[in-house]
């Protein structure tokens, strides 16, 4: 086991020298100089801000300096600070010379970011995994038809359609929910727990999006999992030797069909990062999908940069956390390793 | 094409397909009004027999809006997956054929790019650049060309041993008539499978960014920033929200079902249970 992460580990080097080179490519495809006005209708982005864009990325070094220079400043989690936010550090906090603390940006934004996209992706096993078992038992009757059909229009239905829709109905025509921010007003004069209660209101919307928009992909796999190991030899062999029919489908079958549902939840969580912004945008959710949408319109380069490259480090650890989850469950896979 | 059209699901995509094409390339004849023309008089009136899907806040009739959008969504759809699997093939087709370190390096390039998370990649490249629909069709298909090398490659390196290859290699076939005469007419059932499925996806990302604001600009008229007005209306104008997100819906449904359809139709391997 020590080995196979060793030599997980050793793999994901590369793979950030390439992403490193992915982000410093797209921050040099700005017609001329990423500090030219042709490339900021930003207003804020006085000559000031530019001179200080310059020095952080070295612009005036040749390219391969530059790049040498980036992928250093990379590794010790170095993003420098906001050009549009009152120069906030872009990552971690800092202290400064008055000894005031100034959060980093992407540290107040990921954990919100992440219990969203935690609390959807348990909706969605919630929802999926029966979903998915129905359709393969009942294989092409009914119950499986109606459950394609909703697997089809879950696969077409545009998320930010589907987020105005729940906002217009339970928001505002029935008031039931808080359709925007994380928090009501006044929100902190109530005791700690309706404050939470009232974080997890203003969570429900964004949660019910991504986590709804997600559920035709996975119910679809795991009934085409399901489908696949009930054909399975070892199966027939269990129904041969007098199970009763749960005890192979639970027992047998679904324990089996689920194990690559962990390579797929590995492999979603780019596809949940990225889809945060629409979620978060709509919403006006202070998570790193809205930070990031915010640091695009106002060219807030360092932003930009700093969240592309932890999101993509996020997508690493994910799978990696995936591939030791599934050597830890299969034993195929972890004697394997062993050998 | 006889199976293709026994099958239910592709012969439904199809005809989705075909209906809205036919609607945006008649566009300018079908479309009662002028999809850009400023009206205050008529400013947010419900759907009538004048205005078949209402107007929006500027008085502009949202019916010929949409039939525009839907020239704009197909397009940029088309194109978007065009340059995605042109890169795909080129790139699958080299890694695996020649395999060895070429094969290394493209499939390194393919991991790096699937770790980067996908619309954080095209938001960041659309803040570098100026929006446009020129703009966006390039962006997406420069972000979505993995799945595709993933599958060229594949394919290739299955058929690359197969008795007909080694035959024709052996006769003395040069590698170029080898990948455009036998390898590549013998993978085209799944990249068209996947070419299809991925305009369905593409749709859905450019409706996306114009709905955030950072892909076809105002004035000229595209689903998501129908729906983007939509937002701001939505209390009193349901219209304006409800027309343009059922045309995603419907249009990428279409592509989805074409596609699966085609992928059972013209694949007798998973025709069975899957």
């Amino acid at each position: 086991m020590l080995k196979y992460l060793l030599n997980r580990l050793v793999w994901m080097v590369p793979l950030l020298v390439g992403i490193s080179l992915v982000s410093f490519l797209i921050m040099h495809l700005a017609p001329g100089d990423i500090t030219s006005t042709e490339a900021s209708f930003n207003p804020k982005t006085s000559e000031e801000s530019r001179q200080k864009l310059r020095e952080l990325y070295n612009l005036d070094k040749p390219v391969i300096v530059q790049y040498g220079l980036w992928l250093k400043r990379m590794s010790t989690l170095d993003f420098g600070h906001s050009f549009a936010s009152h120069q906030s550090p872009v990552f971690w906090q800092e202290t400064d010379k008055e000894g005031n603390v100034n959060k980093g940006m992407i540290q107040e934004a990921l954990p919100i970011t992440l219990l969203i996209n935690v609390l959807s992706l348990g909706l969605i096993i919630a929802i999926a995994l029966p979903l998915g078992v129905i359709s393969a038992l009942t294989q092409n009757k009914l119950p499986d038809r109606s459950i394609t059909i909703f697997v089809f229009i879950g696969f077409a239905i545009p998320s930010f359609w589907l987020a105005l829709m729940l906002m217009y109905w339970t928001g505002v025509s029935h008031n039931w929910l808080p359709i925007s921010g994380l928090h009501s007003l006044g929100a902190e004069k109530l005791s700690s727990f309706a404050q939470l209660l009232d974080t997890l209101k203003h969570l429900t919307l964004p949660i019910l999006i991504s986590g709804l928009t997600g559920l035709a992909g996975i119910s679809l796999f795991v009934r085409n999992g399901m489908l696949d190991v009930l054909h399975q030899d070892y199966i027939t062999t269990a129904r041969a030797k007098g199970l009763p029919e749960n005890t192979v489908v639970y027992k047998h079958a679904l324990r089996n069909a689920l194990l690559p549902l962990i390579t797929i939840f590995g492999l979603s969580i780019p596809g949940l990062i990225g889809g945060s912004v629409i979620a978060e945008s709509i919403f006006a959710i202070p998570g790193m999908g809205k930070l990031f949408y915010d640091a695009v319109l106002m060219r807030d380069f360092p932003v930009i940069m700093g969240i592309l490259t932890i999101g993509s480090a996020l997508t690493l650890i994910g799978n990696l956390l995936a591939d030791l989850a599934y050597a830890w469950a299969d034993p195929r896979v972890r004697k394997g390793v062993a050998q | 094409m006889n199976a293709i059209l026994k099958n239910p699901l592709a012969l439904a995509g199809l005809i989705i397909i075909g209906i809205i094409s036919i609607m945006a390339i008649f566009a300018p004849w079908i479309a009662p009004f002028d999809p850009d023309v400023i009206n205050v008089k008529n400013i947010l009136l419900s759907p009538s027999a004048t205005h078949l899907m209402g107007t929006d806040g500027l008085g502009r009739d949202v019916y010929s809006r949409m039939l525009f959008g839907a020239r704009i969504s197909l397009l940029v759809g088309i194109v978007a997956v065009g340059i995605a699997t042109i890169i795909g093939i080129v790139l699958g087709a080299v890694a695996g054929f020649y395999r060895g370190w070429v094969d290394t390096v493209i499939m390194r390039l393919v991991d790096v790019m699937l770790s980067i998370p996908t619309f954080f990649l095209i938001l960041a490249v659309i803040a570098f650049l100026t929006p446009s629909i020129w703009n966006i069709m390039i962006v997406i298909g420069l972000t979505s060309w993995m799945g595709v090398t993933r599958l060229v490659r594949a394919e290739f390196l299955s058929l690359r041993n197969r008795e007909f290859v080694l035959a024709s290699q052996t006769l003395g076939a040069k590698d170029s008539r080898l990948i455009f005469k036998q390898l590549l007419p013998n993978s085209l059932t799944p990249i068209i499978v996947s070419s299809v499925l991925g305009i369905a996806s593409a749709v859905l990302v450019e409706s996306g960014l114009s709905f955030l604001g950072l892909g076809v600009q105002a004035p000229q008229a595209s689903w998501g920033n129908i729906l983007t007005d939509g937002k701001e209306y939505i209390e009193f104008a349901w219209w304006l929200s409800m027309f343009p997100g059922l045309a995603i819906l419907i249009t990428v449904m279409g592509y989805n079902l074409l596609g699966e359809g085609l992928r059972d139709a013209l694949d007798p391997r998973t025709s069975n249970n899957k």
